[in-house]
């Protein structure tokens, strides 16, 4: 989390310092009349681990909460905070509320009291896990991620500058929520004359309506907050087994081992590989917030690496996304599960995919595994390498008649759904993400990159390709390149200016700024056409996705 | 100008300016006053092609926003200090010589774009939108335009305030100064001593059959030379497929702030975006459009009549008293000259340091 914040209070000043009249916010005023390279550095926090993290388990957030907000925020009659008291949120949601009060209201918090007081919130006022759950996605820093937004008014009026999910992560009073409109268009008067906004009436819509709407789709109460509130929060240590992906390189799995590190403070050791042997291995540091919020920050071989994840129910499970800390838009998927007596599961099938008629080695994640295995019609065992209760080791052959399609992995009882794709050849390539965006760079913003990859499919039992019942066999090596999207990028030359795609799937962009070298001096923005060439046997499927290589993201908060 | 030329030559840097041509010389000249990054205000001769000042706003950082120079051209007033104050500048001595900070202790006021003067010059009103901060709450306040005298000079306090619609985003004074024009959804007409409205301009409300209602955002003055405002439009028809590219529309919005003749006509189906637009002078009928093409427009026959690419994109523009020139600015850091007659480039002025000029208006003052 560290360096998402660095990113973002470096941004605002690079963005002060070019372009503050053309949004004409007062934060960036008070940004520029008050901050420097020092103060900036001390507003950073870490929702994983602070610099001094003994001293901030230490803190009593509740009491820093009480005395240091109190100034402003009065004590209500009923015990609570004046507005404080009013709201859930997550972990990230309240620390950029504190990171807000000192860089608009000159609040001074060390970033260890700043780390007690987003614990102690967090934990009495934040959101149950099935109510973060449709949103994870914007916790995770997942790129690509297109929302559905179920009410037009909120898509217009909340999700046209930030994300959806910032507010349905959100749990608010009627009351509240109005005063949050208040002060959005107090802090930021443009908005009425946006598009979008300057097209009806924006004020009079905002003030009566949203907040009524935003009531009943995100109330302060709820039963599901109440429960859990009541619920017996887990201790997560332990031996644990991973499975995770790295999407361009592929999937990685080994242990984790949790020790407590006091409280709801771990240490965590992985010892991971990937499916080339390569190791991923290194020491962390996490938090868990709200009883399931795994917040986590890790050096795994020359990877700085944070990890969001959520702890399920049971205690027994975490799964989520990992990320760079340098580059958020670099990271995947990641689930750990406990070893336990009696816990067992199937993670993952590595490789996935087998073609009809050949052999090949695969391993078999989970925890708990033991018995006879079982890989479905048409396949068989041909050697037993290795097996422990956490993996094993085969050679598999796929008879030549072995049928196209999915097939369950059983291990004694413990069955993976399926989890083995048997084909002979492809019917279509689809490129995954089929949308992509990429940011320019440069200076205090580095570009933000776009991986893609070849998913091979079949054409599934209606024996058309773009169906539901298409069959995903997975990942394929592809051949990658660009082209102009349209005659608008062509007359533009986009492919020549944007960046450049790597064989990797990769795309690196351009640099950031006017380039005098385009036409109208434009920036190196491009909307390109991204093709994947896959061989399969003797021929050569296409797919295609779109990348639109946009500008800089100049304020980039913890929850976008 | 003669009376003006007595004291001044003021010493800059590099060397000695006047305002204005020699003693000699007959007839007023025109001066360009555009803003820069980030407390400049540049007087610039624009036939010279040459900054001849470059004046320092105290506490306006981090840009200027609307400029409006006073009728006599003696003054230009700016709005800066992140939209919460105006500065009025003596564009010989550089001196600031008016200056009202709209936020009070509690309240926040940031002007939101509307700034004009009154045809003599004493009042200056400014379009206001304020929020009370409360300890641990905002409370949006109503917006209206604060009424200030000119006279009152530095620490000018308004002498009366307007009601005035939200969404505001330019004043427009009467010729007669009789009127005050609010541009809202609508244009707004009121009587500048009491507020009271006294017509509406119907825009966002038009009415127009098969048509959606038009898409209107300007926040550049620059109707000086002409006499009349104008803004581009955009608006949908509701009769054609959305696939049908005849559907969609650019009009332009005019209205002459001497007649009050209103006029809202489509003239192209959408192909470009444009920003802001300003008439010519002299041959009336034609109008100059800027984003990063220029486009020089029949408002008789409502066609385009040429239209280039630009270098890059400048967010508004002017023209000269005789027609003959149109100067783009904003945005980025030249001011572009062109001709009306063939819109061929004909010059460039540089900014010096190679400031931004962001939103800041360009006016001209004659001299």
């Amino acid at each position: 989390m560290r360096s998402n914040w660095n990113r973002w209070f470096r941004a605002r000043q690079q963005k002060v310092s070019a372009d503050a009249a053309m949004v004409g916010s007062e934060l960036m005023q008070k940004w520029l009349k008050t901050s420097s390279i020092a103060t900036i550095a001390a507003v950073v926090a870490c929702l994983a681990a602070g610099p001094k993290e003994t001293a901030a388990q230490t803190l009593d957030g509740e009491s820093i909460v009480n005395s240091a907000c109190s100034s402003c925020h009065k004590r209500l009659p009923d015990g609570g905070v004046d507005r404080i008291s009013a709201m859930r949120k997550t972990p990230e949601g309240w620390d950029m509320t504190l990171a807000r009060m000192m860089i608009v209201h000159g609040a001074e918090f060390t970033p260890e009291e700043r780390q007690a007081m987003v614990k102690y919130l967090a934990d009495t006022q934040g959101l149950a896990p099935e109510e973060s759950a449709p949103f994870r996605y914007i916790l995770e820093r997942r790129p690509n991620v297109i929302e559905t937004i179920p009410d037009e008014d909120l898509g217009t009026m909340c999700a046209r500058c930030h994300s959806y999910s910032r507010v349905a992560l959100q749990r608010r009073p009627k009351a509240e929520w109005l005063k949050l409109v208040h002060f959005h268009l107090g802090q930021w008067p443009t908005i009425e004359y946006q598009a979008l906004g300057r097209d009806r009436n924006w004020w009079e819509i905002a003030s009566t309506k949203i907040p009524e709407t935003l009531e009943k789709a995100f109330p302060l109460n709820t039963v599901a907050w109440n429960n859990w509130q009541k619920q017996e929060k887990k201790n997560l240590e332990g031996m644990w087994q991973v499975v995770g992906r790295r999407p361009g390189v592929g999937a990685f799995a080994g242990t984790l081992k949790v020790d407590s590190d006091g409280g709801d403070h771990y240490a965590a050791v992985y010892d991971l590989s990937f499916a080339d042997g390569k190791t991923w291995s290194g020491r962390g540091k996490s938090i868990v917030y709200t009883g399931y919020e795994w917040r986590g920050s890790s050096q795994l071989a020359d990877d700085a690496v944070n990890e969001v994840l959520v702890v399920s129910d049971d205690g027994n499970s975490m799964a989520g996304r990992w990320f760079l800390e340098s580059a958020d838009e670099v990271g995947g998927d990641f689930h750990a599960v406990r070893m336990e007596k009696g816990v067992s599961d199937i993670i993952a099938v590595e490789p996935s995919h087998l073609r009809a008629g050949t052999s090949a080695e695969i391993s078999i994640h989970g925890v708990g595994l033991n018995g006879p295995v079982s890989l479905g019609d048409g396949v068989s065992v041909t050697k037993m390498i290795s097996a422990t209760p956490e993996n094993i080791r085969l050679e598999v052959k796929a008879a030549s008649d072995a049928a196209d399609g999915l097939r369950d992995v059983q291990v004694g009882k413990t069955k993976g759904t399926g989890a083995l794709a048997v084909y002979r050849k492809l019917d279509s390539v689809l490129v995954e993400p089929a949308y992509g965006i990429a940011r320019v760079g440069g200076g205090f913003t580095p570009p933000v990159t776009a991986q893609f990859e070849a998913v091979g499919y079949l054409n599934g039992a209606d024996g058309t390709a773009g169906t539901e019942d298409d069959v995903r066999v997975g990942v394929m090596p592809a051949t990658w390149s660009v082209e102009d999207f349209n005659e608008v990028a062509a007359d533009m030359k986009d492919v020549a200016f944007a960046g450049t795609m790597q064989q990797d799937g990769v795309f690196v962009p351009a640099m950031a700024g006017p380039n005098p070298q385009r036409k109208y001096s434009t920036n190196n923005a491009g909307d390109l056409k991204v093709v994947a060439k896959v061989a399969d046997g003797d021929g050569q499927l296409e797919g295609s996705g779109r990348l639109i290589v946009t500008v800089q993201r100049w304020n980039d908060p913890p929850i976008r | 100008m003669k009376k003006f030329l007595a004291g001044a030559a003021i010493a800059l840097t590099a060397s000695v300016f006047v305002l204005a041509g020699s003693p000699a010389e007959v007839g007023a000249k025109e001066f360009l006053v555009t803003g820069a990054k980030p407390d400049k205000l540049l007087v610039i001769d624009a036939k010279a092609r040459e900054v001849v000042k470059t004046h320092t706003i105290p506490n306006a950082a981090p840009g200027l926003l609307t400029v409006t120079p006073s009728p006599d051209g003696k003054t230009a007033y700016a709005i800066v200090n992140g939209w919460e104050s105006v500065s009025g500048i003596d564009l010989d001595s550089g001196k600031e010589v008016f200056r009202a900070d709209f936020s009070k202790k509690g309240v926040r006021s940031k002007a939101m774009f509307g700034m004009d003067i009154s045809p003599d010059g004493k009042e200056l009103f400014v379009f206001l939108s304020p929020v009370k901060l409360g300890l641990g709450e905002y409370e949006v306040q109503d917006v209206h335009i604060a009424v200030y005298n000119t006279a009152d000079g530095v620490g000018a306090q308004p002498v009366r305030t307007l009601p005035a619609p939200r969404r505001t985003a330019l004043l427009l004074s009467s010729t007669d100064g009789t009127k005050l024009y609010a541009v809202s959804w609508d244009i707004v007409e009121m009587d500048p001593k009491t507020g009271k409205v006294t017509g509406t301009h119907k825009i966002r409300n038009w009415g127009r059959e098969n048509y959606s209602e038009p898409d209107v955002l300007d926040v550049w003055p620059q109707f000086e030379q002409s006499g009349i405002f104008s803004t581009p439009y955009y608006a949908v028809r509701t009769d054609l497929s959305p696939d049908d590219p005849a559907a969609y529309k650019t009009g332009l919005v005019t209205l002459d702030l001497k007649t009050g003749a209103f006029e809202a006509e489509d003239f192209e189906d959408t192909s470009v975006v444009i920003f802001s637009s300003a008439i010519n002078p002299v041959r009336r009928n034609e109008v100059y459009m800027v984003y990063t093409q220029l486009t020089k427009m029949d408002r008789d026959k409502h066609e385009v009549v040429k239209r280039i690419d630009l270098d890059h994109t400048y967010y508004c523009l002017n023209v000269s008293k005789d027609g003959s020139e149109i100067y783009l600015a904003g945005t980025m850091n030249d001011i572009a000259v062109y001709s009306t007659d063939s819109l061929e480039r004909i010059g460039t002025i540089q900014v010096p340091g190679g400031a931004d000029l962001a939103l800041a208006s360009i006016r001209v003052v004659d001299r």
